[in-house]
């Protein structure tokens, strides 16, 4: 124990590591706030600029850019309704319309804060219970990725803000998108027309800066000539009675971010959608109604993706199996700087366990004070003329899209994307719903035919697995319950309107 | 005056042309083309070997990753960029496969190897809840009962060839579970989602040595350093050598037609850059053996290894051409 804590010790006691994690959550931020600037990009990026480092130092800057963008994605879909990452989208729900009402900076003090209790519970939960949380999502099979990717697109609706037939519209086709390209099991082309760019299917980062940048910019131009709303910038800290208000709500959200995150293939994203429809179900109250600007909105879906980052890291240190994308890239680093990631690095090398817990707690804590400290600029960049912002805006998503393979097709297809997005916004359709179909098509498309296979392609067997098996005995019932909850009946029982 | 201008400038474009010609490859940046995702066995090896190589070639090789359709996708534009050296693919051996499965009318014949850099094995395992604990037991259980479920990474991945190379040699056939790769595959057959699966050694020898997996073989004529108690298949079943050696590996690659003193030059930098022991060591840690075959060295092992990857493919009904289509000769036994 006393060993554990001078490792943990370790960075605290190290100035190099100490700036490289701040400089980190700094960089991160802004990664996170481009659209097409991705965490995953950069951390690639930094493996082979710090190849030549002492591997704490190069650990100490990829967990601050980690913790930062993730973080920097959710400013931009508040200031701008254009998420930095699909982990923000359900945050830009209710962001957005809080900025309209010059309370942007009130939305960014609330989400730093909350982003910074989640990411500590997600620290707490990898340092304390991380083998049991590994162990546990190992027995997660193909059958239940299928179910919460079915309860994922069930949710889709619930984000598309008024028309639910019209988010599941959106969604729908998204999902349909994600099918174009290699059939993931037989290599199958499906939709291609022979074309070997669209063999390597369309990249739902390409998808989400077209349907969030380009359309947001050509809905701006559309209503040029309207003011920007005055900011109201007194009180960003949000009091204690309002963190303690929003706590039930953060625990059970950092949590299921925590959580979804231990599994591996699944992220903030899906993370994030599932605790803002959860808060949306659970919060009889909300300080607004869902939609226009509920606090709830931002406080659930921002401390779920938070919480992912933990969570994420737990069964990379404990099995060597990634979480997510970044820590996939991590456990590169790792090979690269002569570790051998698996199951024995935690007894192996306990060190770098307990350095990676105490660098994410030192970026959680930069996190609190440069997030908070750049509320104030970045709520000005609201009032920023639209006709200087906006151009600016189409700029950065292309310049993005081309960074994310320097692909000069992502940039055509993200221009149309784009302009799908404008009609879309035109007629009343959430472009957040596409982006998430995007995402949960491959999942439910290539679980499900694992699900089948393990069932030898038999329908019984493959349905009694439903009920046999613990997990997916409980997410059947969830999913009962969300079609349920949906009922009148239901309502009338809950006094929901 | 007019004609002393035009003299001059002419001399100074000749002259500039002259050292164009003569100036010392490289001299502007190179583009590495990665055909797999950042984190994977082909990144790893690409982002471990490149900064030591830029030393000898005092350029930058700007790195990225152009994953898509097995890799095709990079492939594809490697060849369709100029045959001047200046542009890198850092492949698996996928290129093998692509007219067979047809993917792509592409293959190692559009491409000149600089070097092939690091080879590995593949090693047979199961989860340990299984009962079964040799590879004998394993045999007569696939032959015995056919619900035996085997991860793999779809069709013409390496897990299917060797799953291919059983059945040929065995009869066996095993009820097949398609995921993204080797670490998801292995991940799944921790979880008991799957029985068995044949997992290049980089991504087993970690989980094998924890006892999260059960190693029942190695496709190798010897037994490797990593895993001296698992044996190697040709102890068990000799018919196996016929296929041996066979596996993973990772190399450098150029457009086919790139001047000879080109590929001479970035070999060289290359086989530099592996005899340098932070690169021995990132071989010995990621669980592969350094190949460093250059030249027509590796052009014999690249041929070599597509006879037996396409026609085992084609054997097990993977495929959609036949390898006879494209000249490929069959394995001689």
């Amino acid at each position: 124990m006393e060993q554990n804590l001078q490792y943990f010790l370790i960075p605290f006691l190290n100035w190099d590591m100490m700036l490289l994690i701040w400089v980190g959550v700094f960089a991160g931020i802004w990664v996170g706030a481009i659209p097409g600037l991705s965490v995953t990009m950069a951390a690639s990026l930094l493996i082979s600029f710090t190849f030549s480092w002492d591997l704490n130092n190069a650990l100490a800057l990829i967990c601050g850019v980690f913790v930062g963008g993730v973080y920097g994605g959710s400013i931009t879909a508040i200031l701008l309704n254009i998420p930095g990452a699909p982990a923000a989208i359900a945050t830009g729900i209710e962001g957005y319309p809080l900025a309209q009402l010059g309370e942007a900076g009130k939305a960014i003090g609330l989400c730093t804060t909350v982003s910074v209790f989640a990411s500590f519970v997600g620290i707490l939960v990898l340092a304390v219970a991380a083998p049991v949380v590994a162990n546990f999502s190992l027995k997660f099979s193909p059958r239940d990725f299928f179910l919460l990717a079915v309860m994922g697109v069930l949710l889709i609706g619930s984000i598309g803000g008024g028309d639910p037939i019209k988010g599941i519209t959106a969604g729908a086709i998204g999902v349909l998108l994600s099918m174009v390209g290699m059939d993931p099991s037989t290599g199958e082309l499906r939709y291609t027309f022979g074309n070997i760019y669209l063999m390597a299917g369309i990249s739902f980062v390409t998808a989400m800066i077209g349907l969030f940048g380009v359309s947001e910019a050509l809905t701006q131009f559309r209503n040029a000539g309207k003011g920007s709303p005055k900011q109201n910038l007194d009180k960003i800290i949000p009091s204690w009675a309002t963190f303690i208000k929003y706590l039930p709500l953060s625990i059970r959200s950092s949590l299921l971010g925590v959580f979804i995150g231990a599994l591996p293939g699944t992220g903030g994203d899906v993370a994030a959608l599932l605790a803002y429809d959860q808060a949306k179900r659970s919060v009889r109250h909300p300080s607004r109604p869902f939609g226009t600007g509920a606090y709830e909105g931002i406080v659930a879906p921002e401390t779920a993706n938070k919480g992912a980052i933990g969570g994420a890291f737990i069964p990379m240190l404990t099995l060597g199996i990634p979480g997510d994308a970044v820590t996939a890239i991590i456990i590169g680093a790792l090979y690269i700087h002569g570790l051998k990631p698996g199951p024995m690095l935690m007894i192996e090398t306990p060190h770098l366990f307990w350095m990676i817990v105490s660098c994410l707690s030192i970026a959680s804590i930069a996190l609190m004070v440069l997030g908070l400290v750049s509320v104030k600029p970045f709520s000005k960049i609201i009032e920023i003329p639209k006709s200087i912002i906006m151009p600016v805006v189409i700029i950065l998503s292309v310049i993005g899209t081309y960074a994310i393979q320097n692909s000069v097709v992502d940039i055509f297809y993200m221009i149309g994307f784009g302009i799908i997005g404008y009609f879309m916004r035109l007629y009343g359709y959430a472009t957040g719903p596409m982006v998430l179909g995007l995402i949960l098509g491959p999942m439910l498309d290539a679980n499900y035919r694992r699900a089948m296979q393990g069932a030898e392609n038999q329908l019984l067997p493959f349905l009694e697995g439903f009920f046999t098996s613990p997990i997916s005995l409980v997410l059947t019932l969830s999913i009962v319950f969300l079609l349920f909850s949906q009922t009148k009946t239901y309502r009338r029982w809950r006094g929901i309107s | 005056m007019r004609k002393f201008g035009i003299v001059c400038l002419s001399v100074v474009l000749l002259l500039g042309v002259a050292c164009a010609g003569f100036a010392a490859y490289p001299e502007k940046n190179l583009q590495g083309l990665i055909m797999w995702g950042a984190g994977g066995g082909t990144d790893n090896f690409a982002r471990a070997v490149t900064p030591l190589v830029e030393k000898h070639l005092g350029q930058t090789v700007i790195l990225q990753n152009r994953t898509g359709a097995s890799g095709a996708v990079a492939t594809t534009l490697v060849v369709n960029s100029p045959a001047d050296g200046y542009t890198l693919l850092y492949g698996a051996e996928n290129p093998a496969n692509y007219r067979v499965l047809g993917l792509s009318p592409l293959s190692f014949h559009d491409l000149q190897p600089i070097t092939i850099a690091v080879e590995g094995a593949v090693v047979i395992c199961v989860n340990p809840e299984t009962p079964f604990t040799t590879m004998q037991e394993l045999v007569e259980g696939a032959k015995a009962e056919k619900k035996i479920r085997m991860a793999t990474s779809g069709v013409g991945g390496l897990p299917y060839v060797a799953g291919a190379m059983m059945k040929n040699i065995h009869g066996t056939d095993f009820n097949y579970i398609q995921f993204d790769g080797d670490g998801p595959g292995a991940t799944a057959v921790m979880g008991g989602h799957a029985d068995v699966m044949p997992l290049a050694l980089s991504t087993s020898v970690e989980y094998i040595r924890a006892g999260r997996l059960r190693g029942l073989a190695v496709l190798t004529t010897k037994r490797v350093p990593q895993l001296p108690d698992v044996p190697a298949i040709t102890e068990i079943y000799p018919e196996y050598e016929q296929y041996l050696p066979w596996g993973p590996f990772y190399g450098v690659f150029v457009k086919k037609g790139t001047p000879a003193d080109i590929v001479a030059s970035l070999s060289d930098a290359f086989v530099k850059a592996m005899e340098e022991p932070r690169f021995e060591e990132y071989v010995k840690n990621s669980g592969g053996f350094k190949n460093g075959s250059t030249g027509e060295d590796a052009v014999n092992f690249l041929v070599k290894f597509e006879s037996t990857a396409s026609w085992l493919i084609y054997n097990a009904g993977g495929a959609k051409h036949s390898p006879a289509e494209f000249g490929i000769p069959e394995p001689q036994k």
